[in-house]
């Protein structure tokens, strides 16, 4: 049979972000393919290095496009364990609504995102109305849509609008919970989507520790609650009551329905903040002095996160001066995007490539930073 | 406390079997050390063995000053959720580290990524020095500090030249305002009933 090569984005529906993937194919079926990153290499490692840390703020979440809010709390924490130093109550709080949004609608663009490769519109659509809902929340909390840079060093950035916002998160959220029915509807447990997703693109639990998958592929496939926020709560992770939705067969609707599933923790996390945050400062400085002469002490730490695709974590190293002197990012998507579609990928047919990309959740601006 | 213990034990784990150069416990969830070059390899099986089963991230400093590199390893184990950095400098003039592959498979693309920003070479790994991220680098790797991009895109690229038309307000270049100004005195005057 004729030999191919064709290749999956940078432009393509069912690519995220602006990378390629090779893949010779025989017939329909892939027989070797590997990721071409570097189409949106910006130079952040080597940017970090020449800005202060406070200039950094405006730099760290184009990290990644979709969900910047995991790169400044993961920022922030390594700059607040060099410098030891404790965040108020208040901004403790609020950073866990922001995740917690964050993650509905990161999730609800990769649940939408699955109606790109398999032609369901109407559920990218839907998504997509919901996760801009929650755009609006981020444009009155923090005043910018995409990038906030809200989270800072030592707090957020002020405190959260005195126009009824929790009122209306709270009202958002009871709707949201009310049209969950009818999301799994339109695409988990449709059938023209579940005879796409369904028993293709596994992940056993060995390719999980061979790879370093972290994240919804790793809790799919071993079957045990491994959540950074339940194993080493930062934020206050570990007061409040929620459960990290698992399972023991990792295919492509698996790994989609705890998607969903962690969709309705994140709900009951968000209430139970607005319910128990304290009033109080939401912000104190660093250090002394002006802030643009900010220092940081010495020191070698990696702060991590548990982000919608696994375990972010920055890697900073500070001279003691007022700029790091080494930042280096783990993207979550890292081992699956690279490794995983050399290795594992081939076998798959070139339909599915997309929504191995898809439910893999692999994000390219984290792997090129 | 439950994690303090798994600190305290990793602590005599990793002590017991090589030489620490110096230890540092960050916080409960974080552990620090400094090995010789020759001890990671050993150090790396015994943590594996041991449930630290992930390696969650490797790469490299740049520390010019002592003409060295120092590479980082970092494991993880979600069953004792602790955070182990090991650390180790080799020489800045001719870096090369044995590949930790047979250790840790996911090390693969990490190794080729600090090949293409440091320099590092790394035997043992076929394809570290396959092009990753950079397109047809011609210059020192990035991330070595000696590497300043300012001078690099001097180099590289042309020097834009800007022209400042969009300044000239009141020289004799007929702008947007002065155009204003004369609409509004021609209106003005024909309140008045044209000009007298």
């Amino acid at each position: 049979m004729r030999k191919l090569k064709l290749f999956l984005g940078p432009q393509h529906p069912g690519m995220h972000g602006n990378a390629a993937i090779h893949m010779y194919v025989e017939g329909d079926i892939i027989k070797k393919s590997y990721l071409l990153p570097g189409m949106l290499h910006r130079g952040f490692e080597k940017g970090m290095e020449r800005h202060s840390f406070v200039n950094n703020i405006s730099l760290i979440p184009r990290v990644c496009v979709v969900e910047p809010d995991i790169n400044e709390l993961a920022f922030a924490m390594a700059v607040e364990k060099l410098a030891d130093l404790k965040v108020p109550e208040r901004a403790e709080w609020i950073r866990m609504i922001i995740m917690e949004l964050a993650r509905i609608s990161i999730h609800l663009m990769a649940y939408g995102g699955l109606g790109g490769p398999t032609g369901n519109y109407t559920l990218m659509y839907h998504a997509h109305a919901d996760r801009n809902t929650i755009l609006g929340f981020f444009e009155r909390i923090t005043g910018h849509r995409v990038y906030h840079q809200y989270i800072v060093p030592g707090g957020v950035r002020k405190d959260l609008p005195n126009d009824g916002i929790e009122a209306d998160i709270l009202d958002f959220l009871t709707d949201l919970e009310n049209r969950y029915d009818e999301y799994r509807d339109l695409g988990i447990e449709n059938p023209t989507l579940l005879a796409r997703i369904k028993d293709t693109i596994l992940l056993p639990e060995e390719v999980v520790w061979e790879l370093g998958v972290t994240g919804i592929g790793m809790r799919s496939a071993v079957n045990k609650p491994y959540d950074i926020r339940k194993k080493m709560p930062y934020c206050k992770y570990d007061e409040v009551e929620f459960n990290v939705p698992v399972s023991n067969y990792s295919d492509a609707r698996s790994r989609v329905d705890l998607k969903l599933k962690e969709v309705v923790q994140s709900i009951r996390i968000i209430r139970q903040c607005i319910d128990k945050m304290p009033e109080g400062k939401v912000r104190v400085p660093i250090a002394q002095g002006q802030s643009m002469r900010w220092t940081v002490p010495k020191g070698h730490v990696y702060s991590v996160v548990e982000s919608s695709r696994g375990e972010f974590g920055y890697y900073m190293v500070s001279n003691g001066g007022t700029h790091p002197y080494r930042v280096g990012v783990r993207g979550a998507s890292y081992p699956q995007g690279l490794l995983g579609i050399e290795k594992y990928m081939p076998g798959t047919r070139i339909d599915d490539a997309a929504l191995w990309v898809d439910t893999m959740g692999v994000c390219s601006p984290e792997i090129d930073r | 406390m439950n994690s303090m213990n798994n600190v305290t034990t990793i602590k005599e784990l990793v002590t017991k079997k090589i030489t620490v150069l110096k230890e540092e416990v960050i916080d409960q969830y974080q552990v620090s050390f400094e090995v010789k070059k020759d001890d990671v390899h050993h150090l790396l099986s015994v943590l594996k063995q041991a449930g630290w089963r992930q390696l969650s991230y490797l790469s490299a400093v740049d520390w010019i000053e002592d003409n060295e590199f120092e590479l980082v390893y970092i494991v993880f184990n979600w069953e004792k959720p602790v955070h182990i950095q090991i650390r180790c400098r080799i020489d800045r003039n001719a870096p090369t580290m044995d590949t930790i592959l047979p250790i840790y498979p996911g090390a693969k693309y990490y190794e080729r990524e600090a090949h293409e920003f440091f320099g590092i070479a790394f035997p043992g790994n076929d394809s570290h020095e396959k092009q990753l991220i950079l397109e047809n680098w011609d210059d020192i790797p990035p991330l070595r500090k000696d590497f300043d991009p300012k001078a690099y895109s001097d180099a590289r690229f042309p020097k834009r030249e800007y022209s400042n038309d969009h300044v000239e307000m009141n020289g004799q270049k007929e702008s947007k305002q002065a155009k204003r100004e004369e609409r509004r005195t021609h209106i003005l005057d024909l309140i008045k009933g044209g000009k007298k």
